[in-house]
């Protein structure tokens, strides 16, 4: 009894280590590493981008895969911290010996995963994160195929400079590099266009109750107040917003308006601004229709978001970098450098647009539109592009007092 | 006398054993995983000596692992103080805020000391996330320098790859083992465990309680400041993230999991849990869910509710047999 | 200026009549049997989530007042198997910190297993008032705010009149106060501790579906009510269960005057910072009693 438990105790620690030990067996497939949080809070989104990431395989193999090799990505989860994504990030590059490591979502973790990648040598396109500090570090191996802070608040600030002109305005930021990258953006941008900045505050992730806030923004009257938060958060923020009467142009960036926050919200987001690269929004573009076409014949039922389309582009970069860099020697370094070469040589149109990279690495060619949630004959909400004027599928609404709108 | 002989021979074929061991298994990720144990593993130990030799329930551990981890990175990156001073600094700066720690400490117990150290992490944290000139506020801290290469004549010492930290972290952890041996097998420690089971039985015997635990706050939270030094140079980064109640939460399950108030326990801990949750990371294919803190958790409960010394009283139990299990343990009692 | 300052009031008070119905629970249960459950705010996830599937099957008003209902009976059942399984053998055998530390793990396993079987993905529950506001001189709020201030000043003053007045709830203050003279007089220790478990984890239940009501519903939803709570029992005196009515007010009411006056971003440190300074003057709280009871 006593001998034998203990075997069994010594017998499962070794089966653990030798599990974690134990090299992956090599063979001719080539192996594509896969970042993202796909447990934990944000592994819905994580998700999305996954789905994204199998139309492209399904479409590369259709076409007859690469060098007659079978395409394999391994999937590291980062449970959405930075240290779990270096763990992760580790076990694809030094032990799973992946040619790319692509996906990633979250800046603070890509930062992180980036520059491990960069000092081994190893590729690595980030596809979901927005800090400008992923591509400015001059690292040569990384690369990024959605757009940085800066490039994503561009049509929204050209809007307000020619259409908009606030006068005052207040922020409500979340409190992560998300929020205060941004606000720095429209800082500057007030400047120049000469808006006073009436107040500054800031939100915990995780908050419920804003109701103190929205009262203090409610008192100093702002024409515009920008608001960079979650799906959850946005979503609060909008319903308390109507609780207190406050009546004002909400502007966030744009990634809250995800299928959970429009059922939260319903007809009282109507008016809120952001910016959006939604591929249903651009069926004006064909490439991006055929991938919308594809996606929803591939799960029934599901409409793409931006997390899906950005997952998307991110493997088709990959692949084709992978396949103009030549089928792989078997010299990993080698093979790895051929393939940063070849990326730096990305030219291609997917379904954000053309994608291209300037010398840091940065996509310079992905644009997204401000958008404006607006409501149609059924009060259904929705996200509609107002400029510029050759994209525009609507016009900008100046918000309506609450007790004069249509919906309740 | 051979008895003692046999134990020492056992502690030197340990100690050649965890020395050899990146020469054997020299897989990059597994060793990182080691890496990261065994700083976990000096947190536990330190949380340890608070918790389960003196009794006092500190919830804001992790503020200890924050400050070390954010001075050692900062005095390195803003002041450019070599690594190796700055791990020692973490330490120091850590142990300063122990000491002010200790002093809330000093008039409250059980539920009431539990979520002062909880709200003491909390502003911390806060504090990370808000001062943003100086930590770059929810982003973190990137590119911490790695500690400096050490020269001697032409002997040299690079630290780049997972294998020159694990001896860095090896002798760190061998360090607060020892150091941990000499606290709690001495006067001191008795003292600490007469503060924990009797604190007025303690102060009638003439034992400066207050000074005591002023003393067991400072010296833990040295030790998980150094803990946090290393964690900041050998990943180079540091978030806010690192002084989040889940840091102490998975610090508390790995020393009660191996054994609250026992040597060997947090070490038993911190080694297993951090090497399941990376096997389980490695199942996530089939399982594609977050089962690892669904095990810690109910783990965390079977453990307290049956096996009060975690794993460390399941090998004594094995060891002794099973008739004397259950009498070694000296702390309880009614808390009416 | 001064209606900001009067929304700002009214804010905090109907914040904190929801922290007071979640703190109650938690004092009662550590006055009777000195657990303190760091699961307490997931027994109001639970409630929540209970709410957001019998909705799903009986929209409405009918499923709204059903949904307090069941949350109550659900996490009542909740609250009695995890005093029965967890709790009571531990009592007077092991410290309050194992105590303390088995409540986490509960916590952990309850917060992962929701994320297991939910998902992360944010639920709601329909507001029965459909968003109506009302608005009086400057300040404004919702229907559905007020409601929940009602309901909870209503709920915590059927509490009192239960604990003043009945039998039973002599039998559980009593208990509070002394445990061996409460037995001594012939009260069913057992059965009081089960009573307490069941009412104050009910209770939670239901302050979960007015608090899913309003704000949102998710797995991690309870660590911050958790948290509040006990800040809420503390400045209170743990196990004073008329302190944690005032204590849940106090709190409501610093956290938003003190957002919109301090710092905002400092929010939800106000009231860490409270009762550190609170604890440092007044060891057991600021309605606690000196030692011993």
């Amino acid at each position: 009894m006593k001998t034998r438990t203990r075997l069994i105790l010594v017998a499962a620690c070794l089966a653990m280590i030798s599990a974690l030990v134990m090299p992956a067996l090599g063979s001719a497939t080539v192996k594509i590493g896969i970042l993202g949080p796909f447990t934990g809070s944000l592994a819905f989104n994580a998700g999305e981008m996954k789905k994204g990431m199998e139309l492209a395989l399904d479409e590369v193999n259709a076409k007859g895969g690469l060098f007659g090799q079978q395409i394999e990505l391994i999937f590291g989860d980062t449970e959405a911290k930075p240290d779990k994504g270096l763990a992760a990030v580790k076990k694809l590059v030094t032990r799973d010996n992946v040619l790319v490591v692509g996906g990633g979502y979250a800046s603070s973790v890509n930062i992180a995963t980036s520059e491990f990648c960069h000092y081994e040598g190893c590729p690595n396109v980030v596809a979901i994160a927005i800090s400008p500090t992923i591509t400015n570090r001059g690292y040569d191996f990384v690369f990024r195929t959605s757009p940085n802070s800066p490039q994503f608040l561009e049509g929204i600030n050209e809007w307000l400079a020619k259409v908009k002109r606030p006068k005052r305005v207040a922020f409500f930021m979340e409190n992560s590099d998300y929020g205060r990258d941004g606000q720095k953006i429209w800082e500057a941008q007030c400047e120049k266009i000469g808006a006073q900045v009436l107040d500054r505050l800031y939100f915990e992730i995780g908050s419920t109750d804003f109701t103190a806030a929205i009262s203090k923004l409610k008192d100093k009257t702002p024409d515009v107040v920008f608001n960079i938060a979650s799906t959850t958060e946005a979503a609060l923020i909008q319903k308390q917003a109507k609780e207190l009467n406050f009546v004002t142009q909400w502007i966030g960036v744009g990634g809250q308006f995800t299928q959970a926050y429009f059922e939260m919200t319903g007809p009282v987001s109507e008016y809120a601004m952001g910016s959006s690269l939604e591929p249903t929004k651009a069926m004006k573009d064909p490439v991006t229709a055929a991938f919308v076409n594809a996606y929803q014949a591939k799960f029934p039922g599901s409409r793409p978001g931006i997390f899906s389309s950005q997952g998307y582009d991110n493997l088709q970069v990959i692949l084709d970098a992978v396949e103009r860099a030549g089928k792989p020697t078997g010299n990993l370094a080698a093979d790895r450098k051929k393939i940063r070469d070849s990326l730096a040589a990305t030219n291609m149109k997917l379904s954000q647009g053309l994608i291209r990279f300037d010398k840091t690495g940065q996509v310079d060619t992905v644009f997204p539109s401000p958008v404006q949630v607006q409501l149609d004959n059924n009060c259904k909400a929705d996200t509609q592009i107002i400029y510029p004027a050759e994209r525009a599928a609507a016009e900008y609404q100046t918000p309506k007092p609450w007790d004069q709108r249509r919906c309740k | 006398m051979s008895k003692r002989l046999k134990h020492r021979l056992r502690s030197v074929a340990v100690v050649a054993a965890l020395l050899i061991l990146p020469q054997v298994v020299q897989e990059r990720y597994f060793l990182h995983i080691v890496v990261m144990a065994g700083i976990y593993t000096i947190m536990t130990m330190s949380w340890n000596l608070l918790a389960g030799y003196s009794g006092q329930l500190n919830l804001g551990h992790a503020a200890f692992f924050g400050i070390g981890a954010y001075s050692s990175a900062l005095l390195a990156m803003k002041l450019g103080v070599s690594p190796w001073f700055g791990l020692l600094g973490g330490g120091v700066i850590a142990g300063f805020f122990g000491f002010l720690l200790g002093f809330p400490a000093l008039r409250l117990s059980g539920p009431y000391l539990a979520i002062t150290t909880i709200g003491f992490a909390e502003i911390l944290r806060l504090v990370a996330v808000n001062w943003v000139d100086l930590t770059r506020g929810s982003l973190g801290l990137s590119g911490i320098p790695l500690l400096t290469p050490i020269r001697l004549g032409s002997w040299g010492m690079e630290f780049y790859f997972e294998r020159d930290y694990y001896y860095v972290v090896l002798a760190a952890v061998v360090f607060t083992y020892f150091c941990m041996l000499r606290f709690t097998h001495s006067e001191f420690g008795v003292s600490l465990q007469a503060l924990r089971d009797d604190e007025q039985g303690a102060q009638s015997i003439g034992i400066h309680t207050s000074q005591y635990k002023l003393a067991v706050f400072t010296i833990s939270a040295f030790f998980a400041g150094m803990a946090g030094g290393l964690f900041a140079h050998f990943t180079r980064l540091v978030s806010p993230d690192t002084m989040s109640l889940h840091v102490t939460f998975d610090t508390l399950t790995m020393t009660m999991i191996g054994g609250l108030g026992t040597t060997a326990g947090p070490i038993l801990g911190a080694v297993l849990l951090s090497l399941l949750s990376e096997w389980l990371r490695t199942l996530e294919d089939f399982f594609r869910m977050d089962i690892r803190l669904v095990l810690y958790g109910f783990l965390l409960i079977l453990t307290i509710r049956f096996m009060r010394e975690g794993l460390v009283g399941v090998v004594r139990a094995l060891k002794e047999g099973f008739s004397s299990y259950g009498k070694g343990r000296n702390a309880g009692g009614d808390h009416d | 200026m001064e209606s900001l300052f009067l929304q700002q009031t009214l804010n905090g008070l109907i914040i904190g009549s929801i922290y007071s119905l979640i703190a109650i629970g938690l004092t009662m249960i550590f006055g009777v049997m000195k657990i303190s459950n760091f699961a307490h705010g997931d027994y109001s996830m639970v409630g929540a989530y209970t709410a957001v599937f019998l909705m799903a099957w009986v929209p409405g008003w009918m499923g709204w007042v059903g949904s307090i209902i069941a949350a109550a009976a659900v996490v009542g059942i909740l609250g009695i198997v995890t005093e029965r399984l967890i709790f009571r053998p531990l009592i007077g055998r092991w410290t309050d910190i194992d105590i303390i530390m088995v409540s986490i793990g509960l916590f952990i396993l309850l917060e992962n297993l929701a994320q297991l079987f939910f998902g992360a993905t944010p639920q709601m529950i329909s507001d029965p008032f459909k968003g109506a506001t009302v608005h009086i001189g400057g300040v404004s709020t919702s229907v559905l705010r007020v409601f929940c201030f009602g309901f909870s000043c209503i709920a915590i003053g059927a509490l009192q009149i239960f604990l003043n007045r009945s039998k039973l709830g002599v039998a559980i203050r009593a208990t509070s106060q002394n445990r061996f003279a409460a037995q001594l007089m012939g009260v069913d220790i057992n059965l009081i501790y089960t009573l307490t478990f069941w009412v104050g984890a009910a209770l939670a239940g239901v302050a979960g579906v007015l608090y899913g009501t309003t704000f949102a519903v998710h797995p991690l939803m309870g660590a911050m009510p958790t948290l509040k709570a006990f800040v809420v029992t503390i400045l209170g005196g743990m196990g004073n269960i008329r302190g944690a009515i005032f204590g849940g007010f106090i709190l409501g009411i610093a956290e938003s005057l003190g957002g919109n006056y301090l710092a905002m971003e400092y929010q939800h440190a106000i009231g860490f910072f409270i009762i550190i300074l609170v604890l440092l003057l007044r060891p057991r709280g600021l309605f606690g009693a000196k030692e011993g009871t």
